[in-house]
This record gives C-alpha cells, structure tokens and sequence, in this order.
C-alpha cells in the first residue's frame, strides 16, 4: 500500500509539474466559465450584458433549465468530454509509459521490492487519474452552473465521471502498450490517434451500413404490405413497378447483410468509444430529463439514405433506437474486454523485457 | 545508523554468492558465461572490467532489472530478485535519472516509500542521509538546479534510505569534481564501517583500490580474476634495491647468496650512477641476506623497498589477449 500511495503521489507531482497539466485545467474552468456566462430571456440568448435576439431561443419556447442542459449535452459532453478533454488528457499523459520506462528511471524503479506487473499496472492507474480529475472537475462545475443559472441539481452528471475516464482509458490502454513497445511519446500520441481514427471510422462505416440495411429492409416491407394492400390494391401496372422493385430490394438484401455482418463483428471485437459516450447521453437522458440529441453518425443516415416509400428521418430514428437498444453489457463489457487484452499484453511486454 | 539483525538463518559468510550466471541478448550476444561472484559480508567489493564485459548485466540481473537464463546462488542469504533481498538492498545506478521536478528530499523519500519504509521513517532518514552527503543545505530545492555530483550525492542518500545491509553502486563519482570524488569514498569506507556491504562497479582503478578488500575482473562475461588486490599481485611482487654505482659482481648468472635460489634475480639496471637490483617474488625478510651483503662490500644503498604490480598493470595483463597482445574486444559472440 505505501508503494501504491507512493507511486500516486508522485505520478500527481508529475503531472503538475507539467504546464499541459495547468493549461488543460486552465481551459477546463474557461469552458466552464464561458457556460456560466451563456443565459437565455425572454428576448434571446445572452453572453453577460449583451443580449443576442432570437425568435426560436428565449423564455418563451425554452425554459433556463432545459437551455442549461442543452448546452451541457450538445457541447459538454459531444464536444468537450469526447474530444477535446480527452485530446487534452491524452496529449498530457502519453508520456507516463514512455517515461517509465525511460533508461535510468526504470532501473531505480525495478531495483524496489514490488512486481513489475503491479508497478505498470499502478501507473497506468494514474494515467487514469489525471482524465478522472479533468472530468470531475468539469462535473463539478457544470453541476454547480446549471444548478446555479438553470435552477436545476442534477447530481447525474456526475455519471459523466466514471463513464468518460472509462472511454479515455480504451485509448489510454492503446498508449501504453505502444509506450511500452516503442518508448516513445510521440509515437504513442500519434498511434493513439490513430487507432481511435479506425475505431471512429469503423462505428461510422457500421453505422451507415446498418442504415442501408435497415432502409432496404423498410423498403422490402412497404412494398410487400403494399402489395398485400386488399384494400387499396395497386393497379396492374403499379403491380408490376412494386414487384420489380421488391425483387430489387431482396437482391440487396443478401449484401446488406453480409456488409453489415462483417464490420459488425470487427466493431464488436473493438472498443466501443461512440457508443460508450452514448449511454453517457442514454443515462443522463433517462435520469436527469436531459434533451435528447442525435448522434451524428445517425444524421448522416438521415441525409445518405431513403427512398420515395421511406423517409431519411425514419431510418435515423430506427438506426438510433437500435444503437440505444444495444446492451449496456455489450457495450461495457467488449470494450473492456478488448482494454483487458490490450493491457495484459503490455504488461506482458513490461514484465518480460531487460532493461 | 545501525543495521538491523537479519531476520534470516544461514550463514551470512557472503553478502552475494552466485554461480553459473548466465545471459544471452538476442541469439548470439552472450553477455554473462557462467559467471561465479562471491562478495563477502561487510567487505567493499570492486567490479571492473571494459566496457562490454558485461558488469552492469551482471549487477542488473542481481537487482531484477535484466533477467538471466540462469543465475544460482543467493543474495543476503535470499533467492536472486527476492522481494525480502531487494528491501536490504541500496541501489545506483550509473546514469539514473531521477524526476527534475522533485526536491531532494522527495527524491530519497520515495525511494525509501518503494521499498516499504513507513513515513515518519522514511522522513527522518532522508533528512539524516541528505545532511550526511552533504546536500542538508539544498534537500528542499528541485533537482533541476542540481550539478551531475549532487545529483549523485542525492542518489547515494536515496540509495541508503532502506537502511541496506548490501549497497550496489554503479559508477558512484561519475561526473564527481575530485573533492567529491574523495568524499564518496569517505562515505564508502563509513558504509563498511557499519557493517554494510558494498558493491562497487567503477572504471576508475585507483578509487576501487583506494577503497576496496576485494576486487573481481570480468572480461567478455567472464570473471578473470577474482580476491584480495594482494593475492591478485602476488605472483608479480618484488623487491628492488638501488645501490650507488655498478653491479655487484655476484650479480653474474648463477649466483647465489644464501637462500636466494639461482634466477630469482629478475633483473639489474643500470644507470651512470646507480643500479637497481629486482628480485622477484622476494619480501623485506627475504632481501636482508642481499642488504647485508650489499653492507659488507660497503656499498652505499639508495633505496629498498617491496614492490608489486599496480592494479591498473593487474587490470591491463587481464583484459589483454597474452596470445595476441591485444585488448579484448567489448563483449563475445558466439
């Protein structure tokens, strides 16, 4: 235990000894204070004494509270906590591995009485602890801005601390284990951003698979329930366009699925960093009356696809009701499987290399 | 400061005892061949040898940062890489680096928290060590502000924080001015003093025999030369008297006088003024005979004295191939 507390104290020391450190809480509160600045009247949206009219923001169609935590959603938790924090945090902690085990550090380390498992096990802990901090403290913060501006306490939010350390750790694995192969920061950094540029680009390409399946398959069924219409029944010539268009339809069906199958299955095997902000936006949702937003993946179905039998709004709110159906455990528990694997074989790699 | 009983049994004859140590980088870089090393019980042990030799393996597999192929024996009494040795033992390394951004102070205070020395300890200690190595004055100041011998003077406090029975130190007055230089050696000989035991990897000669009862060469990962200095030098020693003017004529080849057998007269040199007579492997007892003669023939002695090889001469015959006369190449391959 003194070891543990030890190796905390001095991974805190280290990161405050860092000017990113002091930059990254610095703009934190900035965030936070702009928020607080932000409010809305019955003319519009104001920014301290200077009121900006708006016919669609003010009292009348949007109350404080809701207005606060629309902010809180659309630019808190989309914006800041997954991406710029988190770039931030991993800009100031991608050098924890690669200084560990730096020539000369290592050795001071490793001479100690504690397995090399625990000791990089530890500091990867304290890796967290630095995204952990950033998050509790844009929390906290938020928490008192909409309680104070917006009437409201959520003490939800909260929520966002466990969940955003959790998506900024799947990356963090990734750091280490390319910090603890390569040794060096840079290239953690870059192979960090890069990995979560696939895994972006991945949920994307599922994503909008999915929504081509799904379009195909609302298409197959509008078209059989209009040819099984005995009420209504087409003409013959109709007739004949539905059934060239449903036979169409059942060609791409095969395609779709087997698209849609194959990357599934590879997102599956990968962390889920979308979807696991998502149910930051799922709980906080269902627990704090939060205004519902539309995750961007899914506005593109609305804009890619769509047909003349089905809307474009009507897929992304299918494809969106699938996404939120997934299971917690799914989410949670593949991405921490994959976190899992990734640690253990950096720890491996720790544990087995001379130094 | 005072060292705690071992809370072990077995004999502590050896601080580390290790046979066949063996280690291969890669496929073919054979560091450490069955290396044997035997450092006794509050002694100063000096490692040396070129670079390449493989020392610092070797002292890296003893405190777990490289791992061996093989490695038996034990240290304080303790299987190699124990947890129980590595808590007696203090550790430098040549070429750490510990934080900048820390004080002294909070360098040696983590040092002692790594190895399990609770706080108010750990706290008093590294005030104690920091005043003993002279750095009392700047404990509370960052290490960025340090020189390379503070640093180092900070190192050896950290090293000592756990109160070790066994110090390894690599290269301990490396960038060290000679005043500190001479007063890490002081330091050295108080560590023996009480009671601890030092292993020292240097390539400086004359401090490893300033300071140490016991030295080991390796060369190309193996241990060459392994005792004493004196027992290392004995079969070079000799003693050389300078007379004023020429040789003594029973100088010729095979003379004897009294006990000295025929051919231990290693040599006689000549000067315009003076002669130096050598006899090999002969001590002060063993030259009276010689002094006596020299007095009998009235001849006026200059000088007498028992001289062996240095250990820079020692270090030098080892690492030089006899066959060749060259210096061994760094490391072996196979």
């Amino acid at each position: 235990m003194i070891q543990t507390i030890a190796i905390f104290i001095a991974a805190y020391r280290e990161l405050s000894a860092r000017r990113l450190f002091w930059l990254a809480i610095s703009i934190t509160l900035l965030i936070v204070g702009l928020f607080a600045c932000l409010g809305i009247n019955e003319s519009g949206v104001t920014f301290l004494a200077w009121t900006l009219e708006s016919p669609f923001f003010n009292t009348t169609t949007t109350s404080p509270e809701t207005f606060y935590k629309q902010l809180f959603v659309r630019l808190g938790i989309e914006w800041w906590l997954g991406l710029i924090s988190t770039l931030l945090a991993l800009v100031t902690t991608c050098g924890i591995v690669p200084d560990l085990v730096a020539p000369g550090s290592i050795d001071l380390l490793l001479a100690k009485p504690i397995p090399r498992t625990r000791l990089f096990l530890t500091k990867y802990a304290t890796g967290l602890l630095f995204a952990a901090l950033q998050m509790l403290l844009f929390s906290t913060a938020s928490f008192v801005v909409i309680g104070l501006r917006g009437g409201a306490w959520e003490p939800s939010l909260f929520i966002a601390v466990p969940i955003v350390t959790f998506f900024y750790s799947l990356l963090f694995s990734v750091c280490a284990l390319v910090g603890v192969i390569t040794r060096s920061s840079v290239a953690s950094l870059i192979l960090t951003l890069l990995a979560w540029a696939v895994i972006f680009t991945l949920n994307f390409a599922e994503t909008i698979v999915n929504g081509g399946r799904i379009a195909n398959q609302m298409e197959g069924q509008m078209i059989e329930a209009a040819l099984a219409n005995s009420q209504d029944p087409p003409d013959e010539e109709t007739r004949e366009e539905l059934t060239t268009d449903l036979a169409e339809v059942k060609a791409h069906e095969p395609g779709w699925k087997t698209a849609h199958f194959w990357l599934y299955s590879v997102k599956s095997c990968l962390p889920k960093t979308t979807d696991t902000l998502a149910l930051l936006d799922r709980w906080l949702i269902d627990s704090a009356s939060m205004p519902a937003r539309d995750a961007s993946s899914t506005e593109s179905v609305q804009e890619g696809f769509g047909s003349r039998r089905v809307r474009g709004t009507s897929i992304g709110t299918a494809v969106r009701e699938q996404q939120r159906s997934q299971s917690i455990w799914w989410v949670l528990g593949t991405s921490a499987l994959f976190e899992a694997v990734v640690l253990a074989l950096a720890t491996l790699i720790f544990a087995r290399r001379d130094y | 400061m005072t060292l705690p009983t071992p809370a072990h049994g077995g004999c502590d004859e050896f601080a580390v005892d290790l046979t066949d140590v063996r280690k291969t980088y890669g496929r073919s870089i054979r560091a450490l061949q069955g290396v044997t090393l035997q450092v006794r019980a509050g002694e100063i042990f000096g490692l040396l040898g070129p670079n390449g030799a493989g020392k610092s393996t070797l002292v890296k597999i003893m405190m777990t940062i490289v791992r061996p192929d093989s490695a038996h024996g034990r240290v304080l009494n303790r299987a190699v890489g124990s947890p129980e040795a590595l808590a007696r033992i203090g550790y430098l390394p040549e070429h750490h680096r510990f934080p900048t951004y820390l004080t002294g102070r909070q360098v040696v205070e983590f040092s002692g928290a790594m190895s399990n020395v609770d706080r108010p300890t750990r706290k008093k200690r590294a005030s104690e060590l920091l005043d003993r190595v002279g750095m009392g004055a700047w404990k509370d100041r960052p290490l960025g502000v340090y020189s390379k011998g503070m640093r180092q003077r900070t190192g050896l406090a950290a090293a000592l924080v756990n109160n070790p029975q066994l110090v390894v130190l690599d290269e301990p007055t490396d960038g060290v001015d000679p005043v500190g230089r001479r007063e890490i050696r002081d330091l050295l000989l108080g560590f023996r003093d009480e009671g601890r035991t030092v292993l020292l990897n240097s390539h400086l000669l004359s401090e490893i025999e300033t300071v140490c009862t016991r030295v080991a060469i390796m060369v190309q990962g193996r241990m060459v030369a392994q005792g004493t200095i004196d027992e290392l030098t004995a079969s070079s020693r000799r003693y050389e008297i300078i007379v004023e003017g020429s040789p003594p004529e029973w100088c010729g080849a095979g003379a004897t006088i009294q006990s000295i057998p025929p051919g231990q007269l290693l040599a006689a040199g000549i000067t315009q003024e003076s002669t130096r007579l050598v006899f090999l492997g002969l001590d002060a007892q063993g030259a009276q005979p010689i002094l006596d003669r020299l007095r009998s023939e009235s001849r006026t002695i200059v000088a007498a004295q028992t001289v062996r090889e240095s250990l820079e001469d020692l270090f030098m015959r080892a690492v030089t191939d006899p066959n060749t006369g060259l210096i061994y190449r760094p490391g072996s391959a196979t």
